[in-house]
């Protein structure tokens, strides 16, 4: 009687410990999947943040300073300088 | 009682019969034993390969790289992770619906990738450096049949956000992310690290399986460079514009903070990637240079800045057959701030005599001409200053004004700092600090004092004389309104090929530097081989003035005149 106890709960074990496993490597692929993702997100996010590098860099906005507003770099004698308090 | 009919062997007892049925049952796991053990055995190699092939992945080697940022924090050099399109022709189902896909996509035209189908024999790229949004499309459908014989590879973009700016320092990549000029190559070690090849296990469908052992500490640092990108913009725009005007062959511009040595902007042009001209380029700097003859001469007490020099009716014998004219002006004599205004080689020619070869040389080298900076830049030249024991009269009294030595433009710009900061020799740096993951930070731009080459006497005095070059000299056109400014033009002939100068090659030039009050930058252009004949005080000094302009406009620096409206 004894032995079949013991078997059973060695049956019991191994059952739970390939369960687990199971679900480790289910686990895994969920986050394999996932960082997979946010790899292609944060490419993207990359993407649009050199844009908008691209977009603020001086060359361009100079650029459209002068020819969309036809403004010209200030001389530094006409700016006035504020204090600092 | 029972008794037994017969002792037939045939007949059984309950034991044989458990024994025979344990041999039974034991059978089965004894050939699977055996089988095992004759696989691990003898089959093992070709099992554990067909294992491993089904069972794991392995992961490209990988190499990250860090970015390249202004002083500010501003990207100049950024890698984006993209990925490669390729087709393995022998895995596609049906041909039409691939490259229909493909086209619509990746918006190439379906006769472009059909000529590459029929040009390759199996494998070929259809796309590279495919954007994010196309990558995530393609990887959709790689597992159903119209993705089958598609392959994604991973690869890396260089982005450089502000297009050609700062390219000639930053240097360039490859698509494996190794640095290969520039500061890409020497701060590759920093810049880089090598991911290496892992085994990673995978699903039925290929999905790779999550392991903690995949995680890789990373150890790529950002590299912070002293150049400001705006600054740099104005420095480009402006010489761009000047070299175009003149059809010069090169040009070179640089600015520089006087009192701490660090590099704002460091523009070359035409732009290669790598190759910066401000370290790189070595010339004869012509009258430029006599600011340093004439400030040693000062210093060393062998002149003082009311002594009038002798013109010698403007033409000078320094040896037999070596005569020096000067046809800029008309007057016998000429006081010190004239020499420099009128940029007299006579003059010049003779304080440097008066100082002497041996003088003369120690305060070159003390300015740190012919020695490398130590900035590190690839390919960097220490230009050339032979020893004075080599020196003839004649070779003593052109070095005066510029001729005989050879500089290169940071060697200059740090020499003419030096006497914008009150003579002090700073270490020019061009790198402000590494930042590491983790937020460990290395500073690099702490303002490191070579030596005095100067008083501070000598520095006033010569302060005053370059912003009377700027206000009543050859140097006009650098004039800025509200501030003074102080420089010298340069306007020397090249060295020709047949031997001697040859006279219709020239390089034109300005450096000077504004407040002179507090001095905050210290300017250079230098414009090279102009098809146009020009002058530094044509040329390059409205160069020096629009840059200057510009600097004293974005740092918010206060006019030092008071009566300019």
């Amino acid at each position: 009687m004894r032995i079949f106890v013991v078997l059973f709960v060695l049956a019991f074990f191994l059952f739970g410990v390939a369960v687990m496993r199971i679900e480790i490597n289910r686990s895994g692929r969920t986050i394999s999947q996932l960082q997979n993702e946010v790899e292609i997100k944060e490419a993207r996010n990359q993407y649009l943040q050199l844009e908008i590098s691209r977009l603020a860099g001086p060359a361009n906005i100079t650029r459209l300073a002068q020819e969309k507003l036809g403004m010209v770099p200030a001389k530094p004698h006409e700016i006035v300088l504020l204090e600092e308090k | 009682m029972f008794k037994r009919k017969s002792a037939s062997p045939f007949v059984f007892n309950v034991k044989s019969r458990m024994r025979i049925a344990g041999m039974v049952i034991l059978l089965a796991p004894l050939c699977i034993f055996v089988r095992l053990f004759y696989m691990q055995t003898f089959l093992y190699e070709e099992f554990s390969s067909k294992a491993e092939r089904a069972i794991y992945n392995y992961l490209a080697e990988d190499r990250l790289r860090g970015k390249i940022l202004d002083v500010n924090g501003r990207e100049l050099a950024e890698s984006v992770r993209t990925h490669s399109c390729g087709v393995n022709k022998r895995y596609v189902k049906d041909k039409n619906k691939t490259v229909a896909f493909l086209s619509e996509t990746l918006g190439i035209p379906k006769k472009r990738i059909l000529e590459k189908w029929n040009r390759s024999s199996n494998f070929f790229f259809v796309a590279k450096k495919i954007k994010p949004d196309n990558y995530i499309k393609i990887s959709q459908i790689l597992r159903k049949p119209l993705g089958q014989g598609l392959e994604l590879t991973p690869e890396y973009e260089r982005i450089h956000p502000y297009g050609d700016s700062a390219l000639d320092l930053i240097g360039a990549s490859n698509s494996k992310n190794y640095g290969l000029s520039g500061i890409e190559q020497m701060y590759n070690r920093e810049l880089s690290q090598d991911i290496s090849k892992k085994r990673a296990k995978r699903a039925r469908r290929g999905e790779i399986i999550y392991d903690r052992k995949l995680k890789e500490e990373l150890s790529v640092a950002n590299v912070y460079l002293t150049i400001d990108a705006v600054a740099q913009f104005y420095a480009e725009s402006a010489l761009k514009k000047a070299v175009e005007e003149i059809g010069a062959e090169h040009g070179i511009a640089l600015v520089q903070e006087p009192k701490t040595g660090k590099i704002l902007a460091a523009a070359s042009y035409p732009v290669k990637d790598g190759q910066s001209l401000a370290f790189q380029f070595t010339y004869e700097p012509g009258s430029t240079f006599k600011t340093i003859a004439i400030s040693s001469a000062l210093d060393a007490g062998v002149v003082h800045i009311t002594d009038s020099i002798d013109m010698d009716g403007r033409v000078w014998e320094i040896a037999r057959g070596v005569v020096v004219r000067d046809n800029q002006h008309k007057k016998d004599f000429l006081s010190i701030p004239e020499i420099l205004q009128l940029s007299s080689n006579i003059g010049a020619g003779k304080i440097a005599l008066e100082l002497g070869a041996k003088n003369l040389f120690y305060y070159i080298k003390a300015f740190g001409f012919g020695t490398k900076t130590d900035i590190n830049f690839n390919g960097e030249s220490k230009g050339n200053v032979l020893p004075y024991s080599r020196w003839t009269k004649v070779d003593t009294a052109t070095k005066g004004y510029g001729y005989g030595v050879a500089v290169t433009p940071i060697q200059l710009i740090n020499a003419y700092s030096a006497i914008a900061n009150g003579g002090i020799l700073m270490q020019p740096h061009i790198i402000d600090r590494i930042e590491y993951t983790g937020g460990k930070v290395e500073k690099k731009s702490k303002p490191v004092k070579i030596r005095r080459v100067l008083k501070e006497e000598t520095t006033q005095i010569m302060k005053k004389a370059l912003q009377s070059v700027v206000e009543a000299g050859s140097g006009k056109r650098a004039q800025i309104k509200g501030y003074n400014v102080a420089g010298k033009t340069g306007t020397a002939e090249k060295l020709s090929k047949e031997g001697g100068y040859a006279k219709r090659k020239h390089i034109v030039s300005f450096c000077g530097f504004a407040p002179v009050s507090d001095p905050q930058f210290t300017v250079l252009v230098v414009l090279d081989n102009p098809s146009k004949y020009t002058f530094g005080g044509t040329a390059a000094a409205p160069v020096f003035k629009e840059i200057t302009e510009r600097m004293l406009a974005m740092k918010g620096v206060a006019p030092d005149q008071l009566d300019f409206e």
